[in-house]
């Protein structure tokens, strides 16, 4: 991630410079000033990239035949929720920065900070096991991803005949099964093994049946954790700096939880992930907040597209399992009704879906492990950042509620 | 086969070297032990010679009838299973290696087929239609017989849980330090070793007998090109199994761990540590071997499939070490800390090899990490202990000058940490150590002769000792009674060095610590005896020596008598209230009470003091020395009178 290093450094290595600088001449309101201002001018340019970068490309779909597809990623698509995971990393730094280094720590236990870090904190907390069940959720994307790959090795093989058909549509039915039983089964893998009569039977007279219909629950994080509800929770107390308190700390501390919020809320409309009935779809930021306005942008965007998806077994918002499912419903109805020899016109309309479907295993395969590992690194992040504002705290000696 | 071109205009001579060819193959394949690689080239052979002779005899004639019919038998046998109610490796060898065979042979005719692209015969290509049919079939199948035979003979690894039966009741310690008694610390905590699941303990988690089975099912199956069903299913199928096993842990959310009460959390941290050991060291280890049995052949397929399976156990170890290592710093965690670090920092070896490929490495990173935290993580806990005790304040004193529960909380956990010296000589070794305390300094001085004494764990215990030393000092300006004050250093003091001396705290302390520590809690006795007895002594004062104190009235030897017994009664009242637990030092103690008995003795027998007018014989008054430090107070009882 070139780009993330590259803000840290320059971001980190200025203020820190200034502000030791500041400090010594004591006096500092300005200089906090000018920083919270630099800080949400800095967010609102990040999410303005992403916001446009996302508006560029109007039809998802059939723009990636006629252009080259390197230019844009697609909204919600694995890389650009690589992007989104750089703004955070960038933001983070950023903030941790401004809140912590060279600052007076007994600042920060001061009202009103004394509660909204702990708020902050606890957030924190709250968005790393939403880290942990989204990497679980990759790894139904992955299972996904390997039935489709086998559904194109199927497809692929010309001409279509009856066993290749078959074969593409045992995977394209595991597929199906793999995307749209996740939120119910609110576990990892749902695999069913689709035995036939002889399965039952089999089955009969195996001490082991259980697991043949009754698959084990595996939850990602804990039974009745649900990532629905902890979004609720993060966004419960989040309210907007009011009256002096907009000019102090308390407005950077704001914009962070924001960003927190904002940055798993999608992770958890576009991956599949434990539990998501119910995710809200509201942002309690003002509107007239000026850094604010493309994430709201944003935000609205993601909300109406989880609100269309939500109903019908939503496998995630995320563009490459969109246009999986997208094709394995066509893919599905091809073979449904295939007979041999296929037809002209048929063959070419599916070898376009397999061609796309193939192209997409390709992101997959490249994006979702360092997706993985970015979202990895968020969660490190979160726990450091966490750990030294606790430290601060605790140096302060004023933590007299233990601090989750 | 680019030959096949070449060989159309025929030549009776090539007719015959066709026939020669088959005679061969057949008198090859009545051969017994035959590989089955060599017996797949043959059958190839076998069928390309047919396809030729075929296309020699009468374009596309005889031979491509041949293989029709060979694929017809295939089809009968696959399609018959296909209706059949039965599985197959449930049906003798006899039914799957026939089963097998008719799965190559299709798949020989498929290839051999598809290998000649030019003849666009339509018996050829309708040959080929269904050979992919059947194969489909076949394969379909054999996904089936797969799960049925991973599930059927799937075996399970119980080991005995020990720990929770054997240490249910937990070392609780508690931020006023005064659940604690000695015995609760001896008797329940009792170390999670790791010596339990040492070596490798690989177990058969699926029968080995159908080892061959599942090897011959991936071995057609990678053959066709069903490599990623295989890997489905195998996955699938494990990847259960082992949840079976991790079930039994149940899984916490971070912000489950960091709410979590102790008693809680400490039973959980030790379900962990056994978790760790059985599922890495047996469950993965003998996974692997799995994978590497059936699928050993195929390369990276192998380590996919065991990473696949593995991952996601893993990564829940993972996450719970990781919310543990989030936690606040608290003194009692650290003995679960040193378990959990040494646990891992031992299995890190066993992680290593299990996950040597790439596609793990980041899983890898990611406990050598976790044992990074909770190194960082230990040895703050460990500090963490002395600010405990510096900031450890009361606002009333001990009543009884006893042992302060503190000092007991202080003493018994650094006993039961020295078992751990190795661990937290390294862990401490890592930080830069400052050693240069009074303390150490002066023990320094003298010649330090085992190196266990310089070590830096037994620097850091020293430390803590005189920060308890220190804080008991603070504690003991509480009393009002200088005596009593005394007595309560005395005890204290007394009891640190009789739990160093009784226990392998002696090596790391030093016999020089002892026996200062001795002399210190000797010179508390001594300062004891004067703060007591100095003035109720003082009337017993004979033979014309200056009173040195000018509060004495009395003069008399019979009004000096009086008030020695007023002055007496009032240190019983007191005294006998007062509390030292330790056996041997109240006796000593009493001991050295008794020279209250010889001034008296001979005061009486100087003054010659008539009887009526003596209130405590000196028999008396050594029964009532017995009465001291009993820790209740005594009432004065009559029978003592005259």
């Amino acid at each position: 991630m070139p780009a993330t290093t590259e803000y840290q450094g320059s971001f980190l290595g200025r203020i820190s410079i200034r502000r030791n600088q500041v400090m010594n001449m004591d006096g500092n309101h300005d200089q906090e000033l000018e920083d919270i201002e630099l800080f949400q001018r800095h967010i609102a340019d990040r999410f303005a990239d992403l916001l446009s970068s996302s508006q560029q490309q109007q039809p998802p779909s059939s723009e990636e035949a006629s252009t080259p597809a390197a230019a844009v990623d697609p909204f919600l698509s694995i890389n650009w929720l690589r992007k989104l995971l750089d703004v955070f990393l960038c933001c983070e730094a950023e903030f941790k920065a401004m809140l912590i280094m060279g600052r007076d720590p007994s600042q920060i236990s001061k009202p009103p900070l004394d509660r909204l870090i702990p708020e902050m904190l606890d957030r924190a907390v709250k968005a790393l096991d939403i880290c942990n069940a989204v990497t679980n959720g990759i790894e139904t994307v992955r299972h996904c991803q390997n039935l489709a790959e086998i559904v194109v090795t199927a497809l692929e093989q010309k001409p279509f005949c009856d066993g290749q058909v078959k074969r593409a549509k045992k995977a394209l039915s595991s597929l199906m099964m793999a995307m749209t039983g996740e939120d119910k089964e609110g576990g990892s893998y749902t695999r069913t093994w689709s035995f036939g009569r002889r399965g039952s039977a089999a089955a009969a007279s195996n001490k082991d049946r259980g697991h043949l219909h009754l698959r084990s629950h595996t939850w990602s994080v804990s039974k009745n954790w649900s990532a629905a509800k902890q979004i609720q929770a993060m966004t419960a107390n989040l309210q907007a700096p009011r009256g002096n308190e907009a000019s102090g700390l308390a407005s950077p501390v704001f914009i962070m939880s924001t960003v927190i919020v904002f940055l798993m809320w999608t992770m958890v409309a576009a991956i599949p992930c434990q539990e998501r009935n119910g995710l809200a779809t509201h942002f309690p930021v003002p509107k007239q907040l000026v850094w604010a306005q493309s994430m709201i942008a944003l935000h609205e965007k993601i909300g109406e597209e989880w609100k269309k998806k939500e109903k019908k077994g939503s496998v995630g918002l995320l563009d490459e399992m969109q246009t999986l499912e997208k094709s394995a419903h066509s893919l599905i109805e091809f073979a449904d009704n295939f007979q041999f020899p296929a037809e002209e016109e048929r063959v070419e309309e599916v070898a376009a879906q397999v061609a796309e479907v193939a192209d997409t295993c390709r992101k997959m395969a490249e994006g979702l492990v360092p997706l993985q590992l970015q979202i990895r690194e968020v969660f490190h992040r979160i726990v450091r950042s966490r750990t030294e504002i606790l430290d601060v705290l605790e140096s302060t000696g004023k933590v007299s509620a233990p601090i989750v | 086969m680019a030959g096949y071109q070449s060989m159309i205009p025929i030549h009776e001579r090539e007719q015959h070297v066709i026939a020669a060819a088959h005679h061969i193959l057949k008198a090859l394949g009545a051969t017994k032990n035959l590989s089955d690689d060599m017996r797949k080239i043959l059958a190839d052979l076998d069928v390309h010679l047919s396809i030729m002779n075929g296309h020699n005899e009468s374009n596309g004639g005889g031979g491509i009838v041949e293989v029709e019919k060979r694929l017809k038998r295939a089809e009968i046998k696959v399609l018959s299973w296909d209706s059949s109610q039965t599985m197959i490796w449930d049906s003798g060898s006899r039914e799957v290696s026939e089963y097998l065979g008719a799965v190559v042979e299709i798949q020989t005719v498929k290839q051999s087929l598809g290998g000649l692209s030019l003849i666009e015969n339509g018996k050829v290509k309708e040959c080929l239609y269904r050979a992919n049919s059947v194969l489909q079939m076949a394969m379909s199948r054999l996904e089936e017989e797969l799960v049925h035979i991973l599930l059927q003979h799937k075996q399970y690894f119980e080991p005995e849980y020990t720990f929770f039966h054997s240490c249910q009741e937990d070392l609780v310690y508690d931020e006023s330090f005064v659940s604690l008694e000695d015995e609760s610390v001896e008797e329940t905590y009792q170390r999670v070793s790791s010596d339990d699941v040492s070596g490798e303990h690989i177990v058969d988690l699926v029968h080995p007998r159908v080892i061959p089975d599942l090897k011959s099912i991936a071995n057609v199956m990678f053959a066709s090109n069903y490599d990623q069903e295989f890997c489905e299913a195998f996955i699938g199928v494990r990847k259960d199994a082992l949840n079976v096993v991790i079930l039994a842990m149940e899984k916490f959310s971070i912000e489950d761990v960091l709410k979590m009460k102790w008693f809680t959390l400490s039973s959980e941290i030790k379900k962990w540590i056994w978790s760790m050991k059985i599922i890495i060291r047996v469950y993965l280890a003998s996974e692997k071997q799995l994978c590497n049995k059936i699928l050993g052949e195929f390369g990276s397929v192998c380590s996919f499939c065991f990473v696949e399976i593995a991952k996601a156990s893993l990564l829940s170890l993972l996450n719970f070490g990781e919310a543990v290592a989030m936690g606040s710093l608290r003194p009692e965690k650290l003995f679960h800390l040193l378990d959990m670090y040494e646990v891992l920092s031992d299995l890190l070896v066993d992680i290593d090899s299990l996950l040597f490929e790439e596609v793990s490495s980041y899983v890898r990173i990611e406990f050598h990490e976790l044992l990074r935290k909770l190194s960082h993580y230990a040895r703050a806990t460990f500090f963490e202990l002395r600010s405990a005790i510096v900031s450890d304040t009361s606002v009333k004193p001990l009543p009884r000058g006893g042992i302060h529960p503190l000092t007991r909380y202080v003493m018994n956990y650094i006993k039961a940490l020295i078992i751990y010296d190795h661990t937290i000589n390294m862990l401490l070794e890592d930080q830069d150590m400052d050693c240069s305390n009074p303390v150490t300094e002066l023990e320094n001085e003298q010649q330090v002769s085992s190196s266990i004494t310089s070590c830096a764990l037994a620097c850091q215990l020293r430390l803590i000792t005189s920060a308890l030393e220190c804080n008991l000092d603070n504690k003991s300006k509480l009393y009002k009674e200088d005596a009593l004050r005394y007595i309560f250093l005395m005890n204290n003091i007394h009891y640190m060095v009789q739990k160093v001396k009784n226990s392998d705290l002696r090596h790391f302390f030093g016999d020089e610590w002892i026996r200062k520590h001795n002399g210190k809690f000797q010179q508390h006795a001594t300062s004891y005896q004067r703060a007591t007895w100095s003035s109720v002594l003082s009337f017993l004062r004979v033979d014309g020596s200056p009173v040195s104190c000018s509060i004495l009235k009395a003069t008399t030897p019979k009004e000096r008598c009086k008030e020695f017994s007023i002055a007496f009664e009032e240190v019983y009242k007191n005294q006998t209230q007062w509390s030292i637990t330790d056996p041997q030092l109240q006796e000593d103690l009493r001991i050295a009470n008794l020279k209250v008995i010889h001034a008296y003795r001979s005061f009486l027998g100087i003054t010659r003091i008539s009887d009526k007018h003596i209130k405590y014989s000196v028999d008396d008054l050594e029964k009532l020395l017995l009465d001291f430090f009993e820790g209740s107070r005594r009432p004065l009882r009559n029978s003592h009178r005259r």
